[in-house]
């Protein structure tokens, strides 16, 4: 009688689960998963776009291993991506933890803030930076020059550019990381705390013996979409640089744009988008299974 | 300690005021005439309203903030419940393919827009959405981001409520929608800040798929006030942008005051 | 609990108000009435231009419909855009065209021959040179309504100030720039970022040398050579030397870098007039050509959009015949465009003629005398190539390298892209 009961609660379950996925499967298939097989399908093409296709096999695939501006651009975005994903992983959770030990009002003054400059466009907040890097009358080196430092040039340089992009991303999206944090944080029993209190641990061994463990999920929620973000990062780049000076911000993302839609090599972007896919694809992986082996 | 605590405030608040300094160009700028928008400082002579004037004679901008209205809300809610329902059932049920199918769903985040934009368009268009509210909604409602999010949620929700609605005899269905997803506010809540505001701010497929001026959202009817040509007029530019942004920052206010408390400290009691 | 119940009531009514508004959808075919969308890139007064148009055009006729949309930014619209609707067959019957995109529309074939909708004496009276950059194969395949030359816009009094002769040379104009250069004022604005548009304000300078990035017939690269170095380093100075500064804060395109007193000098074309009487009347600027190199020859480049027909339309005829009653008829229609909407030259000799009065005022007097006749229409390259040029340019600006350097990198590099077409 048991066993009937745990069986059908079982059939019940699968059941449920399946109904319960079963719109975003329909979704995700029609919305993004038959537009990605497409891609894969155009990759094999030569296709300008304009004119039909032609079958052309793994050409494009052949062709890009040669292709020095290309793994130029992979190499730049791994770079975006090494000092992005840890500032903005740090910054925010740094941020979580302290807003949170403020009292109620200051906490939701101080949250608002955070979250202000992710209600504006990514075009208008690159528009906003790009003022505010002026190589003459930019504010930061208005800023710069009255402490007596040496003016920068910030987006006009080579060696600036790519680091002056990621904090306006990380302005961007600290705030908002930031709230992810924070209610995670709020599922921590505060009892957990007050014990560690009453053993007179100090804030910072509290924070790696309690806070720290506990927010494992969610850190590798946030490493993962954060990573998967900075190798698609396009809108800033585009609007700040366009991949300049002298391509020292074109990342893979803009290379396959500028090979789409200035070029109009739909079937060679497409095959290095499916690269830049498996990329990311197995970092992903990497990092869950690191995730499950130490859970 | 307490000294600890007002300094931490401190310290924060600070911070929090150099994350806003940038915009107060952005609100400064929007209230100047186009000559004096550069100079930062706050000159009432140079005060005016004629930016924001522009913006709502140039174009129908009422009906573009309604259709956005409509688009976000309707994506974001469709997308909070149908999210929740799909990340419910990968943390908590067991079901045959689980893993492949949580780990094909991420896959899906994987792609960048502009690669699956000519496809996309070509199945909208198949379905007959196109030029449509559809169009614009239907396509933004499905994004792996929020599943995973809700998945990580539930995966550290507290079992012991479940079970004891379980012993009442509900349902796995309506356990879900009775007792977990009314407690899952604290993730909602940023989740809807998220899905709000990128599908308020999305300018790209609006632009594509839509060819209607009625059907406009707001970042395409101020796109096409603000640019074309070969000058940029930056206080007008400016001006729309905050026009933009207002709801945005109205949201944020209203909904970040549920941010307050966890599951586990208020649900078990 | 409340705040779910609320946002799913919301959720609920939106979606009945979605499910109304999409009810309400129907075709506007109806009778014999052929419908054809054109679409294009236009704001404001540009947009009211063409607006105006398509309703003339749809009040004296009734056999052909024209549906009218913009899309107002004018790199959304030539690379994506018309690219996803043209991928997808739903192109527009009618759209717009510029020398950075026209070889990928023509390559494709998706531009239709207008060479049999004009009328009788139309085509003499275009400029030859202009209907020469749309032909491919003989067939016209755009049709040309504005000119845009290049001219070099400076501010008067800073050079009274600083006792300077407006810049003949290259040589006076770098020497000029740098001694305008100061903490709050940049020599000479330029533009920084790669794209068609630095080309195009970069070939006057190729030209007065004597350079050329393809052989006549577009088979070669001749871009190894030392003129082109040369007018590779005299650019690449004005960055390494401070003179034009790495990052503009206002388009390069815009006259504001000039007329709001950020910059002294600025090379801009004939679109800035109006601005520069409009916005900043207040100010005192001149115009002067493109200096030339010592013993070159005057050029400045001739840009502008032109009009072309889908050819994959169903309606090829009754859409170029639009296209030829807008500009390609009557004279007012275009002089008006050209002067009242905007200020550029029109590509037909009858109309500048008709408009001859007006292209005396104020500064467009020195496009007029000093300019106009050396003027070269911008080069239809393709997009890669376009690409190239840029990285040398790009290369010599921000890259450190020299004018000889970057021209043979460059020059490898189009001559294999031109090896991949054929």
């Amino acid at each position: 009688m048991k066993r009937m009961k745990k069986n059908r609660r079982k059939r019940n379950e699968v059941v449920t689960a399946y109904a319960f996925l079963l719109p975003n499967l329909v979704g995700l298939t029609v919305f993004v998963f038959f537009p990605m097989i497409y891609a894969f399908y155009v990759s094999l093409h030569d296709w300008n776009a304009l004119s039909p296709k032609v079958f052309i096999g793994f050409d494009n695939y052949i062709e890009m291993a040669s292709d020095k501006r290309w793994w130029a651009s992979v190499g730049r975005t791994f770079l975006f991506t090494l000092i992005y994903v840890p500032a903005l992983y740090c910054l925010s959770l740094f941020f979580a933890v302290i807003l949170n030990n403020l009292k109620q009002k200051y906490q939701s003054i101080a949250r608002t803030m955070f979250l202000l400059p992710f209600a504006i466009t990514s075009v208008i907040s690159a528009v906003i930076w790009m003022f505010l890097y002026d190589p003459r009358n930019g504010v930061l080196n208005q800023f710069l020059s009255s402490l007596g430092f040496d003016k920068l040039e910030f987006l006009g340089s080579t060696n600036q550019a790519l680091v002056s992009i990621v904090a306006v991303i990380l302005w961007i999206n600290i705030g908002y990381n930031m709230i992810i944090f924070m209610a995670s944080i709020k599922e921590i029993p505060k009892d957990y705390y007050e014990a560690a209190k009453i053993d007179g641990a100090s804030a910072w061994r509290a924070f790696r013996s309690i806070t720290f463990p506990l927010l494992r999920g969610t850190s590798t929620f946030i490493l993962i979409v954060t990573m998967i973000a900075s190798f698609t990062v396009f809108d800033q780049i585009m609007v700040m640089t366009s991949g300049g000076p002298a391509s020292s911000t074109e990342v893979s993302v803009l290379y396959i744009y500028k090979q789409a839609f200035e070029f109009l090599n739909m079937g060679y972007a497409s095959a290095l988008a499916v690269i830049l896919f498996l990329i990311i694809f197995i970092l992903s992986l990497a990092q869950l299974r690191l995730y499950t082996k130490k859970g | 300690m307490k000294l600890k605590k007002s300094t931490l405030t401190i310290f924060a608040i600070v911070c929090g005021l150099l994350m806003i300094a940038p915009i107060y160009f952005l609100v400064v700028g929007a209230f100047k005439t186009p000559d004096t928008v550069f100079d930062l400082s706050l000159h009432l002579s140079n005060f005016t309203f004629d930016n924001i004037k522009q913006v709502f004679s140039e174009t129908n901008i009422v009906r573009a903030i309604v259709n956005s209205l409509i688009v976000s809300v309707t994506v974001t809610v469709v997308a909070m419940l149908i999210h929740a329902m799909a990340g419910y059932a990968l943390a908590r049920l067991n079901f045959p393919g689980k893993t492949f199918t949580f780990g094909w769903i991420i896959s899906t985040l994987m792609v960048p827009f502009s690669v699956i934009m000519i496809p996309l368009y070509m199945v909208v268009q198949n379905l007959g959405m196109a030029n449509s509210y559809l169009g614009l909604i239907v396509p933004m409602i499905f994004n792996a981001y929020g599943i995973f999010l809700f998945r990580q949620f539930y995966l550290e929700f507290p079992k012991e409520l479940e079970e004891a609605a379980y012993v009442e005899g509900l349902s796995i269905a309506g356990t879900f929608f009775r007792l977990v997803l009314p407690l899952s506010k604290p993730i909602i809540v940023p989740l809807t800040i998220g899905f709000f505001t990128a599908n308020w701010n999305n300018y790209l497929w609006p632009m594509i798929i839509n060819q209607k001026e009625e059907l406009n959202v707001v970042q395409v009817a101020l796109a096409n006030i603000v640019g074309g040509g070969y000058e940029t007029e930056w206080s007008v530019m400016l001006a729309a942008a905050l026009i933009s942004a207002i709801p945005t920052f109205i949201l944020f206010f209203i909904v970040q005051r549920h941010l307050v408390e966890g599951v586990k400290t208020t649900g078990i009691k | 609990m409340k705040l779910w119940k609320k946002l799913m009531t919301i959720g609920f009514v939106l979606t009945l108000i979605v499910m109304a508004g999409c009810s309400s959808d129907s075709d506007g075919e109806s009778g014999d009435t052929v419908t054809l969308t054109f679409s294009d890139f236009h704001s404001e007064a540009d947009q009211e231009f063409f607006e105006g148009l398509v309703d003339e055009y749809n009040k004296v006729q009734d056999e052909v419909k024209i549906e009218y949309t913009t899309t107002g930014n004018l790199t959304d619209y030539s690379n994506t855009k018309l690219p996803v609707a043209f991928a997808n067959n739903e192109g527009p019957d009618i759209f717009m065209t510029s020398p950075g995109d026209f070889q990928k529309y023509a390559d494709a074939g998706v531009l239709a021959d207008l060479s049999p909708y004009f009328k009788d004496g139309v085509k003499e009276d275009f400029l030859p040179s202009a209907l020469e950059a749309v032909t491919v194969d003989d067939k016209i395949l755009a049709l040309p309504f504005e000119l845009e030359l290049l001219g070099l816009y400076y501010n008067k009094t800073m050079f009274e100030e600083a006792n300077l002769e407006v810049p003949k040379t290259w040589d006076e104009l770098l020497a000029a720039a740098k001694e305008l250069t100061t903490d709050e004022v940049a020599g000479i604005a330029l533009p920084t970022d790669k794209g068609a548009y630095l080309n195009f304000i970069w070939y006057p300078f190729l030209w007065q040398n004597g350079g050329s990035v393809l052989n006549e017939d577009g088979t070669k690269s001749t871009f190894n050579t030392p003129e082109v170095a040369e007018a590779l380093d005299i650019w690449g100075s004005f960055f390494q030397e401070g003179a034009a500064p790495s990052k503009l804060q206002i388009d390069p395109t815009d006259i504001g870098n000039l007329g709001g007193g950020t910059a002294a000098m600025q090379i801009v074309g004939t679109w800035a007039i109006p601005m520069l009487e409009n916005e900043y009347a207040d100010g005192d600027f001149g115009l002067a050509p493109i200096p030339i190199p010592e013993g070159g020859k005057p050029a400045t480049a001739a840009g502008g959009w032109k009009f072309a027909v889908n050819a994959n339309s169903e309606h090829v005829k009754e859409a170029a015949e639009f296209v030829m009653w807008a500009v390609g008829d009557d004279k007012e229609r275009p002089l008006k465009y050209v002067t009242e909407t905007k200020f550029a030259y029109a590509p037909r000799q009858s109309v500048v003629e008709e408009g001859e009065e007006f292209y005396d005022k104020g500064l467009r007097k020195v496009f007029t005398e000093e300019i106009y006749d050396s003027a070269i229409p911008e080069p239809k390259f393709g997009a890669e190539v376009v690409d190239a040029v840029g990285e040398a340019l790009q290369n010599v600006m921000f890259g450190g390298m020299s004018g000889k350097e970057a021209a043979k990198i460059a020059d490898e590099k189009i001559q294999s892209i031109l090896d991949s077409k054929k």
